[in-house]
């Protein structure tokens, strides 16, 4: 995709700032900064080497030393004005210290007194150099978890260590399992652990707030992560126990949008009436089961009947526990 | 060579932005919109006085956007003509001067926006603060950890930009309660995301009160008003107190658990100030007292349990709880055909 003319502006004029102030710089390392290829970096260079000053003429335009460049290095002997490097936009100031302010929130900051003092002055020094605009937008994260179980958490991540941990899953089953930790992510209203469990032998999502206890070990992680973790806790939470897994279909009223939104289904139809159907795959019976108990009021069909069926007796026999017949 | 005679392919927009930026970070005085067209390289290929005006006006708008302070000035000497410059005191990023860990901080909040608008809008910010010459982010103080904001849909770039500028917002809103879509008209204060959701909150003018909307339950497009500074936005917007029941106070629940059951809600539990206050518990049931500021996601995790926790307290819990039950009892029968005719 053709990248757009304000992203490659601002790296553009960026450069030239940067460089201003850096002195010579090998191709590789610019691009490095600017987080594009060096093959990009040199198309800027070209760009900014016919650029300058009405008129055009050679001495109007932002130089650079050609033999230097042949050698990989990039070296500006002509700036045309553009020393400084330029301000945050209001968007742009919005989205980074917005995105500050709702890490702050993270229990997993919360819980860890350093991380919330480098967060606290991160955000003093932006909030300086971009002025107040920015609180337009106000994020927070995270729900009750408890501290005690994040703090130990991300003890033993930093540290390296496996944990121990006595956990209750959606089914309301108690495990002790020893977990090799990977990342702590918190998205929306919850916190996950992503971690190698070795009783297991796979990788796993646990949400914290269902973790009875958090015990870390005197034992080095065996299992380092991949690369990259891929992290969707929704994702995870359905398709940790495996590969094929039945298919389910919810026909949905207009309220209940968000499970198009946040559980990956496999199709969407929208209806006439503004009602829909999500096609899923689901690999935990008890996870389903609770998604159309806890949705009841927007669900208007289950298939398969199986699923209605077993949910229509779990919550009648919770309204007779009401006191309802 | 004039800019004006130009031949060959279009100049790209990226390049004709870039020579508009140094002419007028350059110019002495200021540039008018016909020297521009005349002089600066790009605008001569405009086929006509009208898509010079039209690629002129975007231009700026822009730039703008991207914080390049371009500033009018009247028309000064033989004319009286508006013209334009780049405010070379406001242009320039104030020093920053992160350390290592708080780069690592910033690099790491660079990375918690799922939504396609705040991923353009941070990545340019981190561009911008690359160029300022920020050092290597040092990431063990983050080490391990992944916050993520899910996408907050179309609603949030006009929402954004009229609370920028004051500007009257209207839109379409589907009723939580009713379903009914109903015309709004806003004038926006916050935009906030809680527990997964995101929201908007504003004065209503219509109702003339402070109310809060759900981003989801927008429906169609937000019409962004055409006057800027309409309105003041106080000084104290609380949103948490605008989302009012959604997120407040914390408050605490009593519930009759079945014995060896509920085992999360049991982790959670604090003990009973008055464990003899308030409704009996069921003969064969634990008393299991939970603090929780957010009723939806706990009538939902109640409601998970089935027959094995009963809420008795407070009233507003419980009848959340019970019309998710009450549903799910009168769930609609279904045959073997799934929705598209085929059987399993």
């Amino acid at each position: 995709m053709a990248e757009r003319a304000d992203d490659r502006l601002v790296r553009l004029l960026g450069i030239v700032a940067y460089l201003d102030g850096a002195g010579p710089v090998p191709v590789e390392e610019l691009a490095q900064r600017f987080g594009v290829t060096p093959a990009r970096i040199r198309e800027d260079i070209d760009a900014l080497w016919v650029s300058g000053t009405p008129g055009y003429m050679p001495d109007d335009l932002i130089d650079f030393d050609a033999f230097s460049l042949e050698n990989g290095m990039v070296t500006l002997t002509q700036s045309r004005g553009l020393t400084r490097p330029l301000r945050l936009g209001t968007r742009e100031a919005v989205a980074l210290v917005a995105a500050l302010r709702a890490m702050r929130s993270t229990p997993a900051v919360q819980a860890a007194p350093g991380r919330a003092d480098v967060v606290d002055s991160a955000l003093a020094k932006l909030t300086a150099a971009t002025g107040e605009a920015a609180s337009a937008v106000d994020v927070r994260l995270g729900g009750d978890e408890d501290a005690a179980a994040l703090g130990a958490l991300t003890r033993a991540l930093s540290a390296g260590r496996r944990v121990r941990l006595r956990y209750v899953d959606a089914a309301d089953v108690v495990s002790v399992r020893d977990v090799d930790p990977w990342r702590l992510l918190t998205q929306d209203r919850a916190t996950y652990l992503v971690a190698w469990c070795h009783r297991a032998g796979g990788r796993r999502t646990f949400r914290v707030d269902r973790m009875l206890s958090v015990q870390v070990l005197d034992v080095a992680v065996g299992r380092v992560p991949p690369e990259r973790v891929d992290v969707d806790p929704v994702v995870q939470v359905v398709s940790d126990a495996g590969e094929s897994a039945p298919v389910a279909v919810l026909r949905l009223a207009s309220p209940a949008r968000w499970v198009a939104e946040e559980v990956p289904v496999e199709q969407v139809t929208d209806l006439a009436d503004g009602s829909f159907e999500v096609r899923l795959r689901v690999t935990n019976p008890a996870w389903l089961r609770r998604l159309v108990l806890t949705n009841a009021p927007d669900v208007l069909g289950v298939w398969p009947p199986q699923v209605a069926a077993e949910v229509v007796e779990a919550a009648s026999a919770a309204l007779s526990a009401y006191g309802e017949a | 060579m004039s800019a004006g005679s130009e031949s060959g392919p279009a100049t790209r927009p990226d390049e004709r932005l870039l020579n508009l930026v140094i002419a007028l970070v350059n110019t002495s005085a200021a540039m008018t919109k016909q020297q521009v067209r005349a002089n600066v390289h790009g605008y001569g290929a405009a086929a006509s006085t009208d898509a010079f005006e039209r690629m002129f006006e975007r231009d700026k708008d822009t730039l703008r956007a991207l914080g390049v302070p371009i500033v009018t000035v009247e028309g000064s000497g033989h004319s009286d003509e508006v013209g334009y410059r780049i405010d070379n005191e406001a242009y320039a990023l104030g020093p920053v001067d992160l350390t290592p860990a708080e780069l690592g901080v910033v690099a790491l909040a660079a990375q918690l926006w799922s939504d396609k608008l705040l991923r353009t809008d941070m990545s340019r910010a981190m561009t911008k603060l690359a160029a300022a010459g920020a050092g290597d982010a040092a990431e063990d103080v983050v080490a391990g950890l992944t916050p993520r904001v899910r996408a907050a849909g179309d609603a949030y770039g006009p929402l954004l930009e009229a609370i920028s500028e004051r500007r009257v917002v209207t839109f379409r809103y589907r009723a939580a309660s009713t379903g009914q879509v109903r015309a709004r008209r806003v004038e926006p204060w916050r935009i906030a995301a809680r527990g997964g959701g995101w929201y908007v909150v504003g004065h209503d003018l219509d109702r003339d009160a402070v109310r809060v909307f759900r981003l989801s339950r927008i429906d169609g497009r937000v019409r962004v008003g055409p006057h800027p500074d309409a309105y003041r936005i106080p000084a104290d917007v609380d949103v948490d107190a605008a989302l009012g029941a959604r997120v407040g106070a914390e408050r605490t629940a009593r519930l009759a658990a079945a014995p060896e059951r509920a085992t999360a809600l049991r982790a959670r539990a604090v003990s009973a100030p008055e464990p003899d206050a308030g409704p009996p518990v069921p003969a064969g049931r634990d008393l299991v007292v939970v603090p929780f500021r957010t009723l939806t996601p706990l009538a939902d995790e109640i409601a998970g349990h089935g027959a094995a926790v009963v809420v008795l307290e407070p009233a507003d819990l419980r009848s959340e709880v019970l019309r998710r039950l009450r549903a799910a009892a009168a769930l609609p029968r279904t045959t073997e055909e799934d929705p598209d005719g085929r059987t399993r």
